[in-house]
């Protein structure tokens, strides 16, 4: 079984990743303080079990496992000295939760109900909270990205870009998570918009159509999701007033 | 001659009644200010009745009569308005002129417009905002000789023959306007002397009240009970210079001091049907030794006669009584009867702020639990992770064992309300060696301190829940390495302690309750420092957040 360690001091990563390999059941294939240097490690190992600490610097265990990619995501276990927080992961559906110092024969129990789970197959799923602040790598080091903020997400060669008056900043977040965390709604099968941020729908031809945003900025939406979107827009119909744009 | 022997005779009876008057209770009123309607019939009939008996004092003279009828309209005017010198002047001038005589008609008449004068002068003074000048002996001079003059004019102008007129009045007009003038203001007089005794009597009576609010204050904010009692009967007895005085709990005898004090010992229990009466009917009871006496219970040869029991409340509730006795040959005087029922009030407010500030002071006992209590659960929990990961490295595991004992046992011994900011230091040094251990390199922690100033008394439990709000709403939720910072410097007249992160987070997590931690605080700096001396804060987001308080230095610095 391989397991992600993701906890914030030092210590704490030490003392589980040795009581995790004394067990001999799991091979502890990387330990990261945060849950910005956890999201590109989640892609690069695809663990079978992720440790996680609840209380982290800006995005928090429960606020990471928001931002896993559905079809990367594998067993959870909380880890925290707070015993409200244990009441809180049970209601996020984790497989299991530990408390800081963390017993020994505490851990070996929920090992046993990991190796069943992953044995099994089982696809844990979350209700998991929506995504407020979208952690990105920036010139300086990281920056959370209000989604309120946001204009668009647009699928770049590097990967996914997210488009603000302040510029563009690298996500380690998936188009998946981010449009089904967040209100961006989809307009092109390479491109989320913000809502909010549409000052006009143009349609220069019948089958697609051109979004306006409040910064000038324009985005192509293509017929399949713009039929969606006119939803969200409250355009069901096709209004008399979008003519004279045409 | 003759005639101002015989007026002077008549107006002496009038001061008779004047002094007879203000010794009864009828005179009260007269010193409350407005009048009601009750007394003001009751004036107008004491006032008409010294008026027809003015008339009939008078002497006869050249078929008139020389007299102090005057006195009575002019008076009532003054002291109780127009309609009162009209109704009062009226009476006496009909009663005259029905008596007859030539110059019956003009002085029936003469003696009702001397009532509208006095009125006509009470309504000028009470319209010039000057209502209390109405008690002025010169005013009721000048006005009672005013109205005699004009009295004198009607006379001329009303009774025929006008020769005898002009001849009676050379005769009566000197004697009656001096005679009536000196009575009326000699009347007055000696109603302003009364009122003016009543007011020292009152003033002492609240001075006696004040000295002994003044000498119990400090006294009465320990509580009642035992251990107060004799010193608070001690004080009574001296202030009010009655026979004796005891107080009671709503059981027994806390203290007696004063006559009879070889048998009313305190610590028994109690014996008099007054003070059960005060007790369980929380209201003052008064034997005053003539109609009703006091009978000890506890001895027949008791000098004891008179007693006034007042009952203590707080909230509603008897806590116990203060009784002033008077002995037999002493009259309960009606003064320390009043001063008795102030104590009550007073000794009871006095408890019910005893009570508040036990109340207060419990509080502030339980917020320094809390206060220590809310450093505990995930801090410890926390610490013991961090030492159980040391563990292989036994020396820094043993170490971190010794501050994190050293911290609570802090915690525990730290009772008392405020700290040297030496110890407050120390305490949070513990604190940090564990949160450095757990945090490592993303903590650093720097002191600038003014050594001068390290034995200052600050609130306990001050510094530690400021520098673990720093690291657990700031640098714990910082992806970079951060600093915190605790000053303590002179600005101003004043040390001033600056407790800094630079995580910049604080406006960030105002809005999410974090607060009460620093709540607290700043509510046991204002309680314990002055309101003065709360928290302030001051953001810069993601650079600095500082919280800084100020203290007073005890003396200025030379």
């Amino acid at each position: 079984m391989r397991a992600l360690i993701v906890d914030d001091e030092v210590h704490a990563r030490a003392s589980l990743k040795a009581m995790l390999e004394a067990t001999g059941e799991v091979e502890v294939v990387g330990s990261c303080a945060d849950a910005i240097q956890a999201l590109p490690a989640l892609r690069a190992e695809r663990p079978d079990v992720l440790f996680v600490d609840v209380q982290m610097p800006k995005v928090n265990g429960f606020q990471l496992v928001s931002m896993i990619d559905r079809e990367l995501l594998p067993q959870v276990v909380f880890v925290t000295a707070f015993d409200a927080y244990a009441v809180k992961a049970f209601d996020e559906d984790a497989l299991d939760y530990l408390l800081k110092p963390v017993q020994p024969d505490r851990l070996a129990r929920t090992i046993d109900k990991l190796k069943r789970a992953v044995r099994d197959g089982a696809r844990p799923t979350f209700e998991s909270p929506a995504i407020e602040r979208i952690p990105c790598t920036s010139v300086g080091g990281i920056r959370l990205v209000d989604v309120a903020d946001v204009e668009l997400v647009r699928c770049g060669p590097a990967g996914v870009y997210v488009v603000t008056d302040r510029g563009e900043f690298l996500t380690e977040l998936t188009m998946q998570v981010l449009e089904a965390k967040t209100d961006l709604a989809r307009c092109h099968r390479q491109c989320l918009v913000n809502v909010r941020q549409i000052e006009e729908v143009r349609r220069p031809e019948p089958r697609s159509a051109v979004l306006r945003l409040k910064s000038g900025k324009e985005v192509p939406a293509s017929r399949r999701y713009f039929l969606k979107l006119k939803e969200r827009l409250g355009l069901r119909r096709e209004g008399r007033y979008l003519d004279p744009l045409s | 001659m003759q005639i101002f022997l015989a007026l002077f005779q008549a107006m002496s009876f009038f001061l008779f009644v004047a002094y007879i008057y203000c010794k009864s209770p009828a005179f009260t009123p007269l010193r409350s200010g407005a009048l009601r309607t009750r007394h003001r019939l009751f004036l107008y009939a004491l006032f008409s009745a010294l008026s027809i008996t003015g008339t009939y004092l008078g002497l006869p003279v050249q078929g008139a009569i020389a007299n102090t009828r005057a006195i009575g309209p002019v008076l009532a005017g003054l002291i109780g308005g127009p309609a009162l010198g009209a109704a009062v002047g009226l009476t006496g001038g009909v009663h005259r002129w029905w008596l007859g005589g030539f110059t019956g008609l003009s002085c029936g008449l003469s003696t009702f417009t001397e009532g509208i004068i006095g009125g006509l002068v009470h309504l000028l003074l009470v319209r010039r905002g000057r209502a209390d000048e109405v008690f002025r002996p010169v005013v009721a001079l000048v006005t009672t000789a005013v109205a005699e003059a004009v009295q004198m004019a009607i006379i001329l102008a009303v009774a025929r023959p006008f020769s005898e007129a002009v001849d009676l009045v050379q005769v009566i007009a000197a004697p009656m306007i001096t005679a009536n003038a000196v009575g009326a203001a000699l009347f007055i007089s000696i109603i302003r002397d009364r009122m003016d005794l009543y007011d020292q009597v009152g003033a002492l009576s609240s001075a006696r009240a004040l000295r002994i609010a003044e000498r119990t204050l400090a006294m009465m904010a320990k509580g009642f009970n035992a251990a107060v009692a004799p010193e608070l009967a001690r004080i009574i007895h001296e202030e009010t210079g009655v026979g004796a005085v005891a107080i009671t709990d709503a059981e027994r005898v806390l203290a007696f001091v004063g006559v009879g004090a070889e048998h009313h010992r305190a610590g028994t229990p109690i014996a008099s049907d007054w003070t059960r009466r005060a007790i369980s009917e929380s209201a003052t009871t008064y034997a005053d030794g003539i109609h009703e006496r006091y009978e000890c219970p506890l001895s027949r040869d008791c000098p004891l006669h008179s007693v006034l029991v007042v009952p203590l409340l707080v909230d509603g509730e008897v806590i116990g009584t203060i009784k002033l006795y008077e002995p037999a040959h002493r009259r309960f005087l009606s003064f320390n009867r009043t001063l008795g029922e102030g104590l009550k009030v007073l000794l009871s407010s006095q408890l019910l702020r005893a009570r508040y500030q036990e109340q207060k002071s419990l509080l502030v006992m339980s917020e320094l639990k809390l206060a220590r209590a809310q450093v505990n659960p995930h801090f410890l929990f926390n610490a013991l992770n961090t030492i159980m990961a040391l563990l292989p490295d036994s020396s820094r595991a043993r170490g971190l064992l010794n501050h994190l004992s050293n911290f609570f046992r802090a915690n525990l011994k730290r009772s008392g309300e405020l700290s040297t900011i030496e110890e407050e230091l120390e305490h949070v040094s513990a604190y940090l060696e564990i949160e450095k251990a757990r945090f490592e390199d993303r903590l650093a922690v720097e002191l600038e301190v003014d050594r001068s100033l390290l034995q200052l008394r600050v609130p306990t439990f001050t510094l530690q829940p400021l520098m673990e709000n720093a690291i657990k709403h700031g640098i714990s939720d910082m992806l970079t390495p951060g600093t915190a910072r605790i000053r303590v410097y002179r600005h101003d007249g004043a040390a001033r302690v600056d407790v800094e992160d630079d995580a910049g987070a604080f406006d960030e997590r105002k809005g999410r309750g974090d607060g009460l931690g620093l709540r607290i605080v700043d509510k046991r700096i204002r309680n314990l420092l002055g309101e003065r001396h709360g928290l302030t804060t001051s953001c810069v987001p993601n650079q600095l957040t500082r919280v800084s308080f100020t203290v007073p230095l005890p003396v200025a610095a030379p």
